[in-house]
């Protein structure tokens, strides 16, 4: 299904070959025949009730698994609303079907069972970023595109802009899904979400974090900046001779998530509309780190168990081959210093248990531009992507 | 061969008031007449929700598959293999009413199908349905509708 226009990518090519008359000529046919089903007696859906609307869009919603048909859900909850509603409604979140569906899909959890299978492609001369679901077991095919970045360098830090659309990549645009930010020297980043991710969340005014008066209320936005993780890379005791270690500070993500039975914050909508309808959230006093007083601005209230962190898994060191090596389990195929597998970590004074074994998001080299990103619940493929971009541009340990 | 004892029929009246004479076994593969005959023991059943035309096919689409025989998916695409949406739109009203889930089934799908092939607009046209977003959500929709077609 489609509105009638072409995808971007779509050209027109001139050819005068018979194989291409003979398509020629069949497209023809098609389009007298599409003619003629709408000269025909055209039934009216009135009479349809809604239970059974929703039986045929199931039907449209369990066949169409794999992008790119997977488009024909989305068109679907584009006819009106009632398609729209009930479409949404039958459409399960990423974390639960392991699908990618709707645009909302990149802001929401992975799948909990298994790793969801991307790709990252570079474009050197334009400082672009372009990310991709794998359609296949191939390493890169030709891929569903998900998002987009552009690296824009300023005076005294890096931005990267993230976008679902590649050919937009302004911050005030509709397409605008959030940014990364690098310090002066690339070791520490923020990850920037255009949404709040979850009700309360403060807007991020500065970069320091001012906390001011007893209650705050969300200010009504439509698009902001909301600092959702923090990342820093670290040379190891080994100095730039071993693998470097990354740590990247969840703030929207309880540690609980990764639990069993925990659950991780999940955006449903791009426009939230109203803010002014959510809770405001109590200030609370706080003398400890950073982390924490960052904590009370970003978790949703009641939740004090302390951010979401994740650390890179240590490589190996193989003495035969005189390498450090992590399993990448065939998904990465060149070494290079920015590979990274990363694991949930254990709360502080907590003993580390089976889910903090789990990879949540694995980084690595398999061509020239090409690298593959695979990651899974509790972190969105949106989070992923930024967290892989730091991976780019950090200078620790590169040599 | 002995021959076959004689076999219960019963009198389907359609909504244009048009009268089908079927045997009762074949009647019964709808769950609504089933019980309709099973609750009030009636020979004669009015079905005011279907029309006589549509009411035909169906009839059709039992006999053929109440036979059991091997033909009856070979049937059921012929049946069904009309490029009129509005019949199969007719047939899916009356599976659901008679209450026949193999019909139901097919012919949902068979919708599904044709929906998949078509545009937006089509849809709309077609259906005749409204476009009821406002001008802020149609333009939600066409960026989203734009991602997913990249």
């Amino acid at each position: 299904m489609n509105f009638g226009f072409r995808s971007r990518s779509c050209r027109v090519i001139q050819d005068s070959s018979p194989a291409a008359a003979a398509a020629m000529a069949a497209t023809q046919e098609e389009e007298e025949e599409r003619e003629g089903l709408k000269n025909e007696e055209k039934c009216c859906w009135g009479n349809m009730p809604l239970e059974l609307l929703r039986e045929v869009l199931m039907r449209i919603e369990s066949s169409e698994n794999n992008w790119p048909l997977r488009k024909n859900v989305v068109a679907c909850g584009g006819v009106c609303r009632s398609w729209r509603e009930i479409v949404k409604e039958i459409v399960r979140t990423p974390e639960v079907s392991g699908i990618i569906t709707f645009p909302i899909s990149v802001k929401q959890p992975g799948p909990r069972e298994s790793l969801l299978r991307c790709f990252i492609k570079r474009n050197r001369s334009m400082q672009t970023y372009h990310l991709y679901l794998n359609l296949t077991q191939a390493l890169a095919d030709d891929g569903k595109f998900l998002l987009a970045a552009r690296k824009c360098r300023r005076t005294t830090c890096t931005d990267y802009i993230i976008s679902l659309n590649a050919d937009d990549m302004s911050k005030g645009s509709s397409t605008y899904i959030g940014k990364l930010r690098s310090n002066f020297l690339g070791t520490k980043f923020v990850i920037y979400d255009g949404l709040p991710p979850h009700a309360g969340a403060k807007i991020s005014k500065s970069r320091s974090t001012r906390l001011v008066g007893s209650k705050q209320v969300s200010p009504r936005v439509p698009a902001g900046s909301y600092p959702v993780a923090h990342i820093s890379y670290e040379l190891n005791v080994l100095g730039s001779r071993g693998p470097r270690r990354m740590q990247c500070i969840m703030d929207a993500i309880p540690s609980s998530a990764v639990e069993p039975g925990g659950v991780a914050p999940t955006q449903t909508e791009f426009h939230p509309g109203n803010y002014d309808s959510f809770p405001s959230l109590p200030f609370f006093r706080s003398k400890s780190s950073r982390i924490e007083k960052f904590l009370s601005n970003s978790l949703p209230s009641g939740q004090r168990d302390g951010p979401l962190v994740l650390k890179n898994k240590s490589p190996r060191w193989h003495e035969q081959l005189q390498c450090w090596c992590l399993n990448f389990h065939g998904r990465v195929t060149v070494a290079s210093v920015k590979n990274f597998q990363l694991v949930a970590s254990p709360a502080s004074g907590q003993p580390a248990r089976p889910e903090h074994e789990k990879v949540i998001l694995q980084f690595g080299k398999v061509g020239k531009d090409v690298f593959t990103m695979d990651y899974r619940y509790p972190i969105s493929v949106f989070q992923a992507f930024a967290i892989c971009l730091s991976s780019f541009d950090t200078k620790i340990a590169c040599e | 061969m002995s021959k076959s004892p004689e076999k219960k029929l019963v009198t389907l009246k359609s909504s244009d008031k048009e009268e089908f004479v079927v045997e009762e076994s074949i009647a019964v593969t709808s769950e609504t007449i089933k019980n309709i005959i099973e609750d009030c023991g009636l020979e004669l059943i009015p079905l005011p929700n279907v029309d006589g035309k549509t009411l035909a096919k169906v009839i059709e689409y039992c006999t053929k598959h109440s036979t059991g025989s091997n033909d009856d998916s070979k049937f059921d695409d012929e049946c069904l293999d009309t490029k009129q949406l509005s019949v199969l739109v007719d047939m899916l009203l009356a599976a659901n009413y008679l209450n026949i889930k193999s019909l139901f089934e097919k012919v949902c799908t068979k919708i599904a199908d044709r929906i998949k092939d078509m545009s937006v607009e089509e849809v709309r046209e077609v259906f005749k349905i409204e476009n009821d977003f406002t001008p802020e959500e149609e333009k939600k929709i066409r960026d989203e509708h734009a991602w997913a077609h990249e």
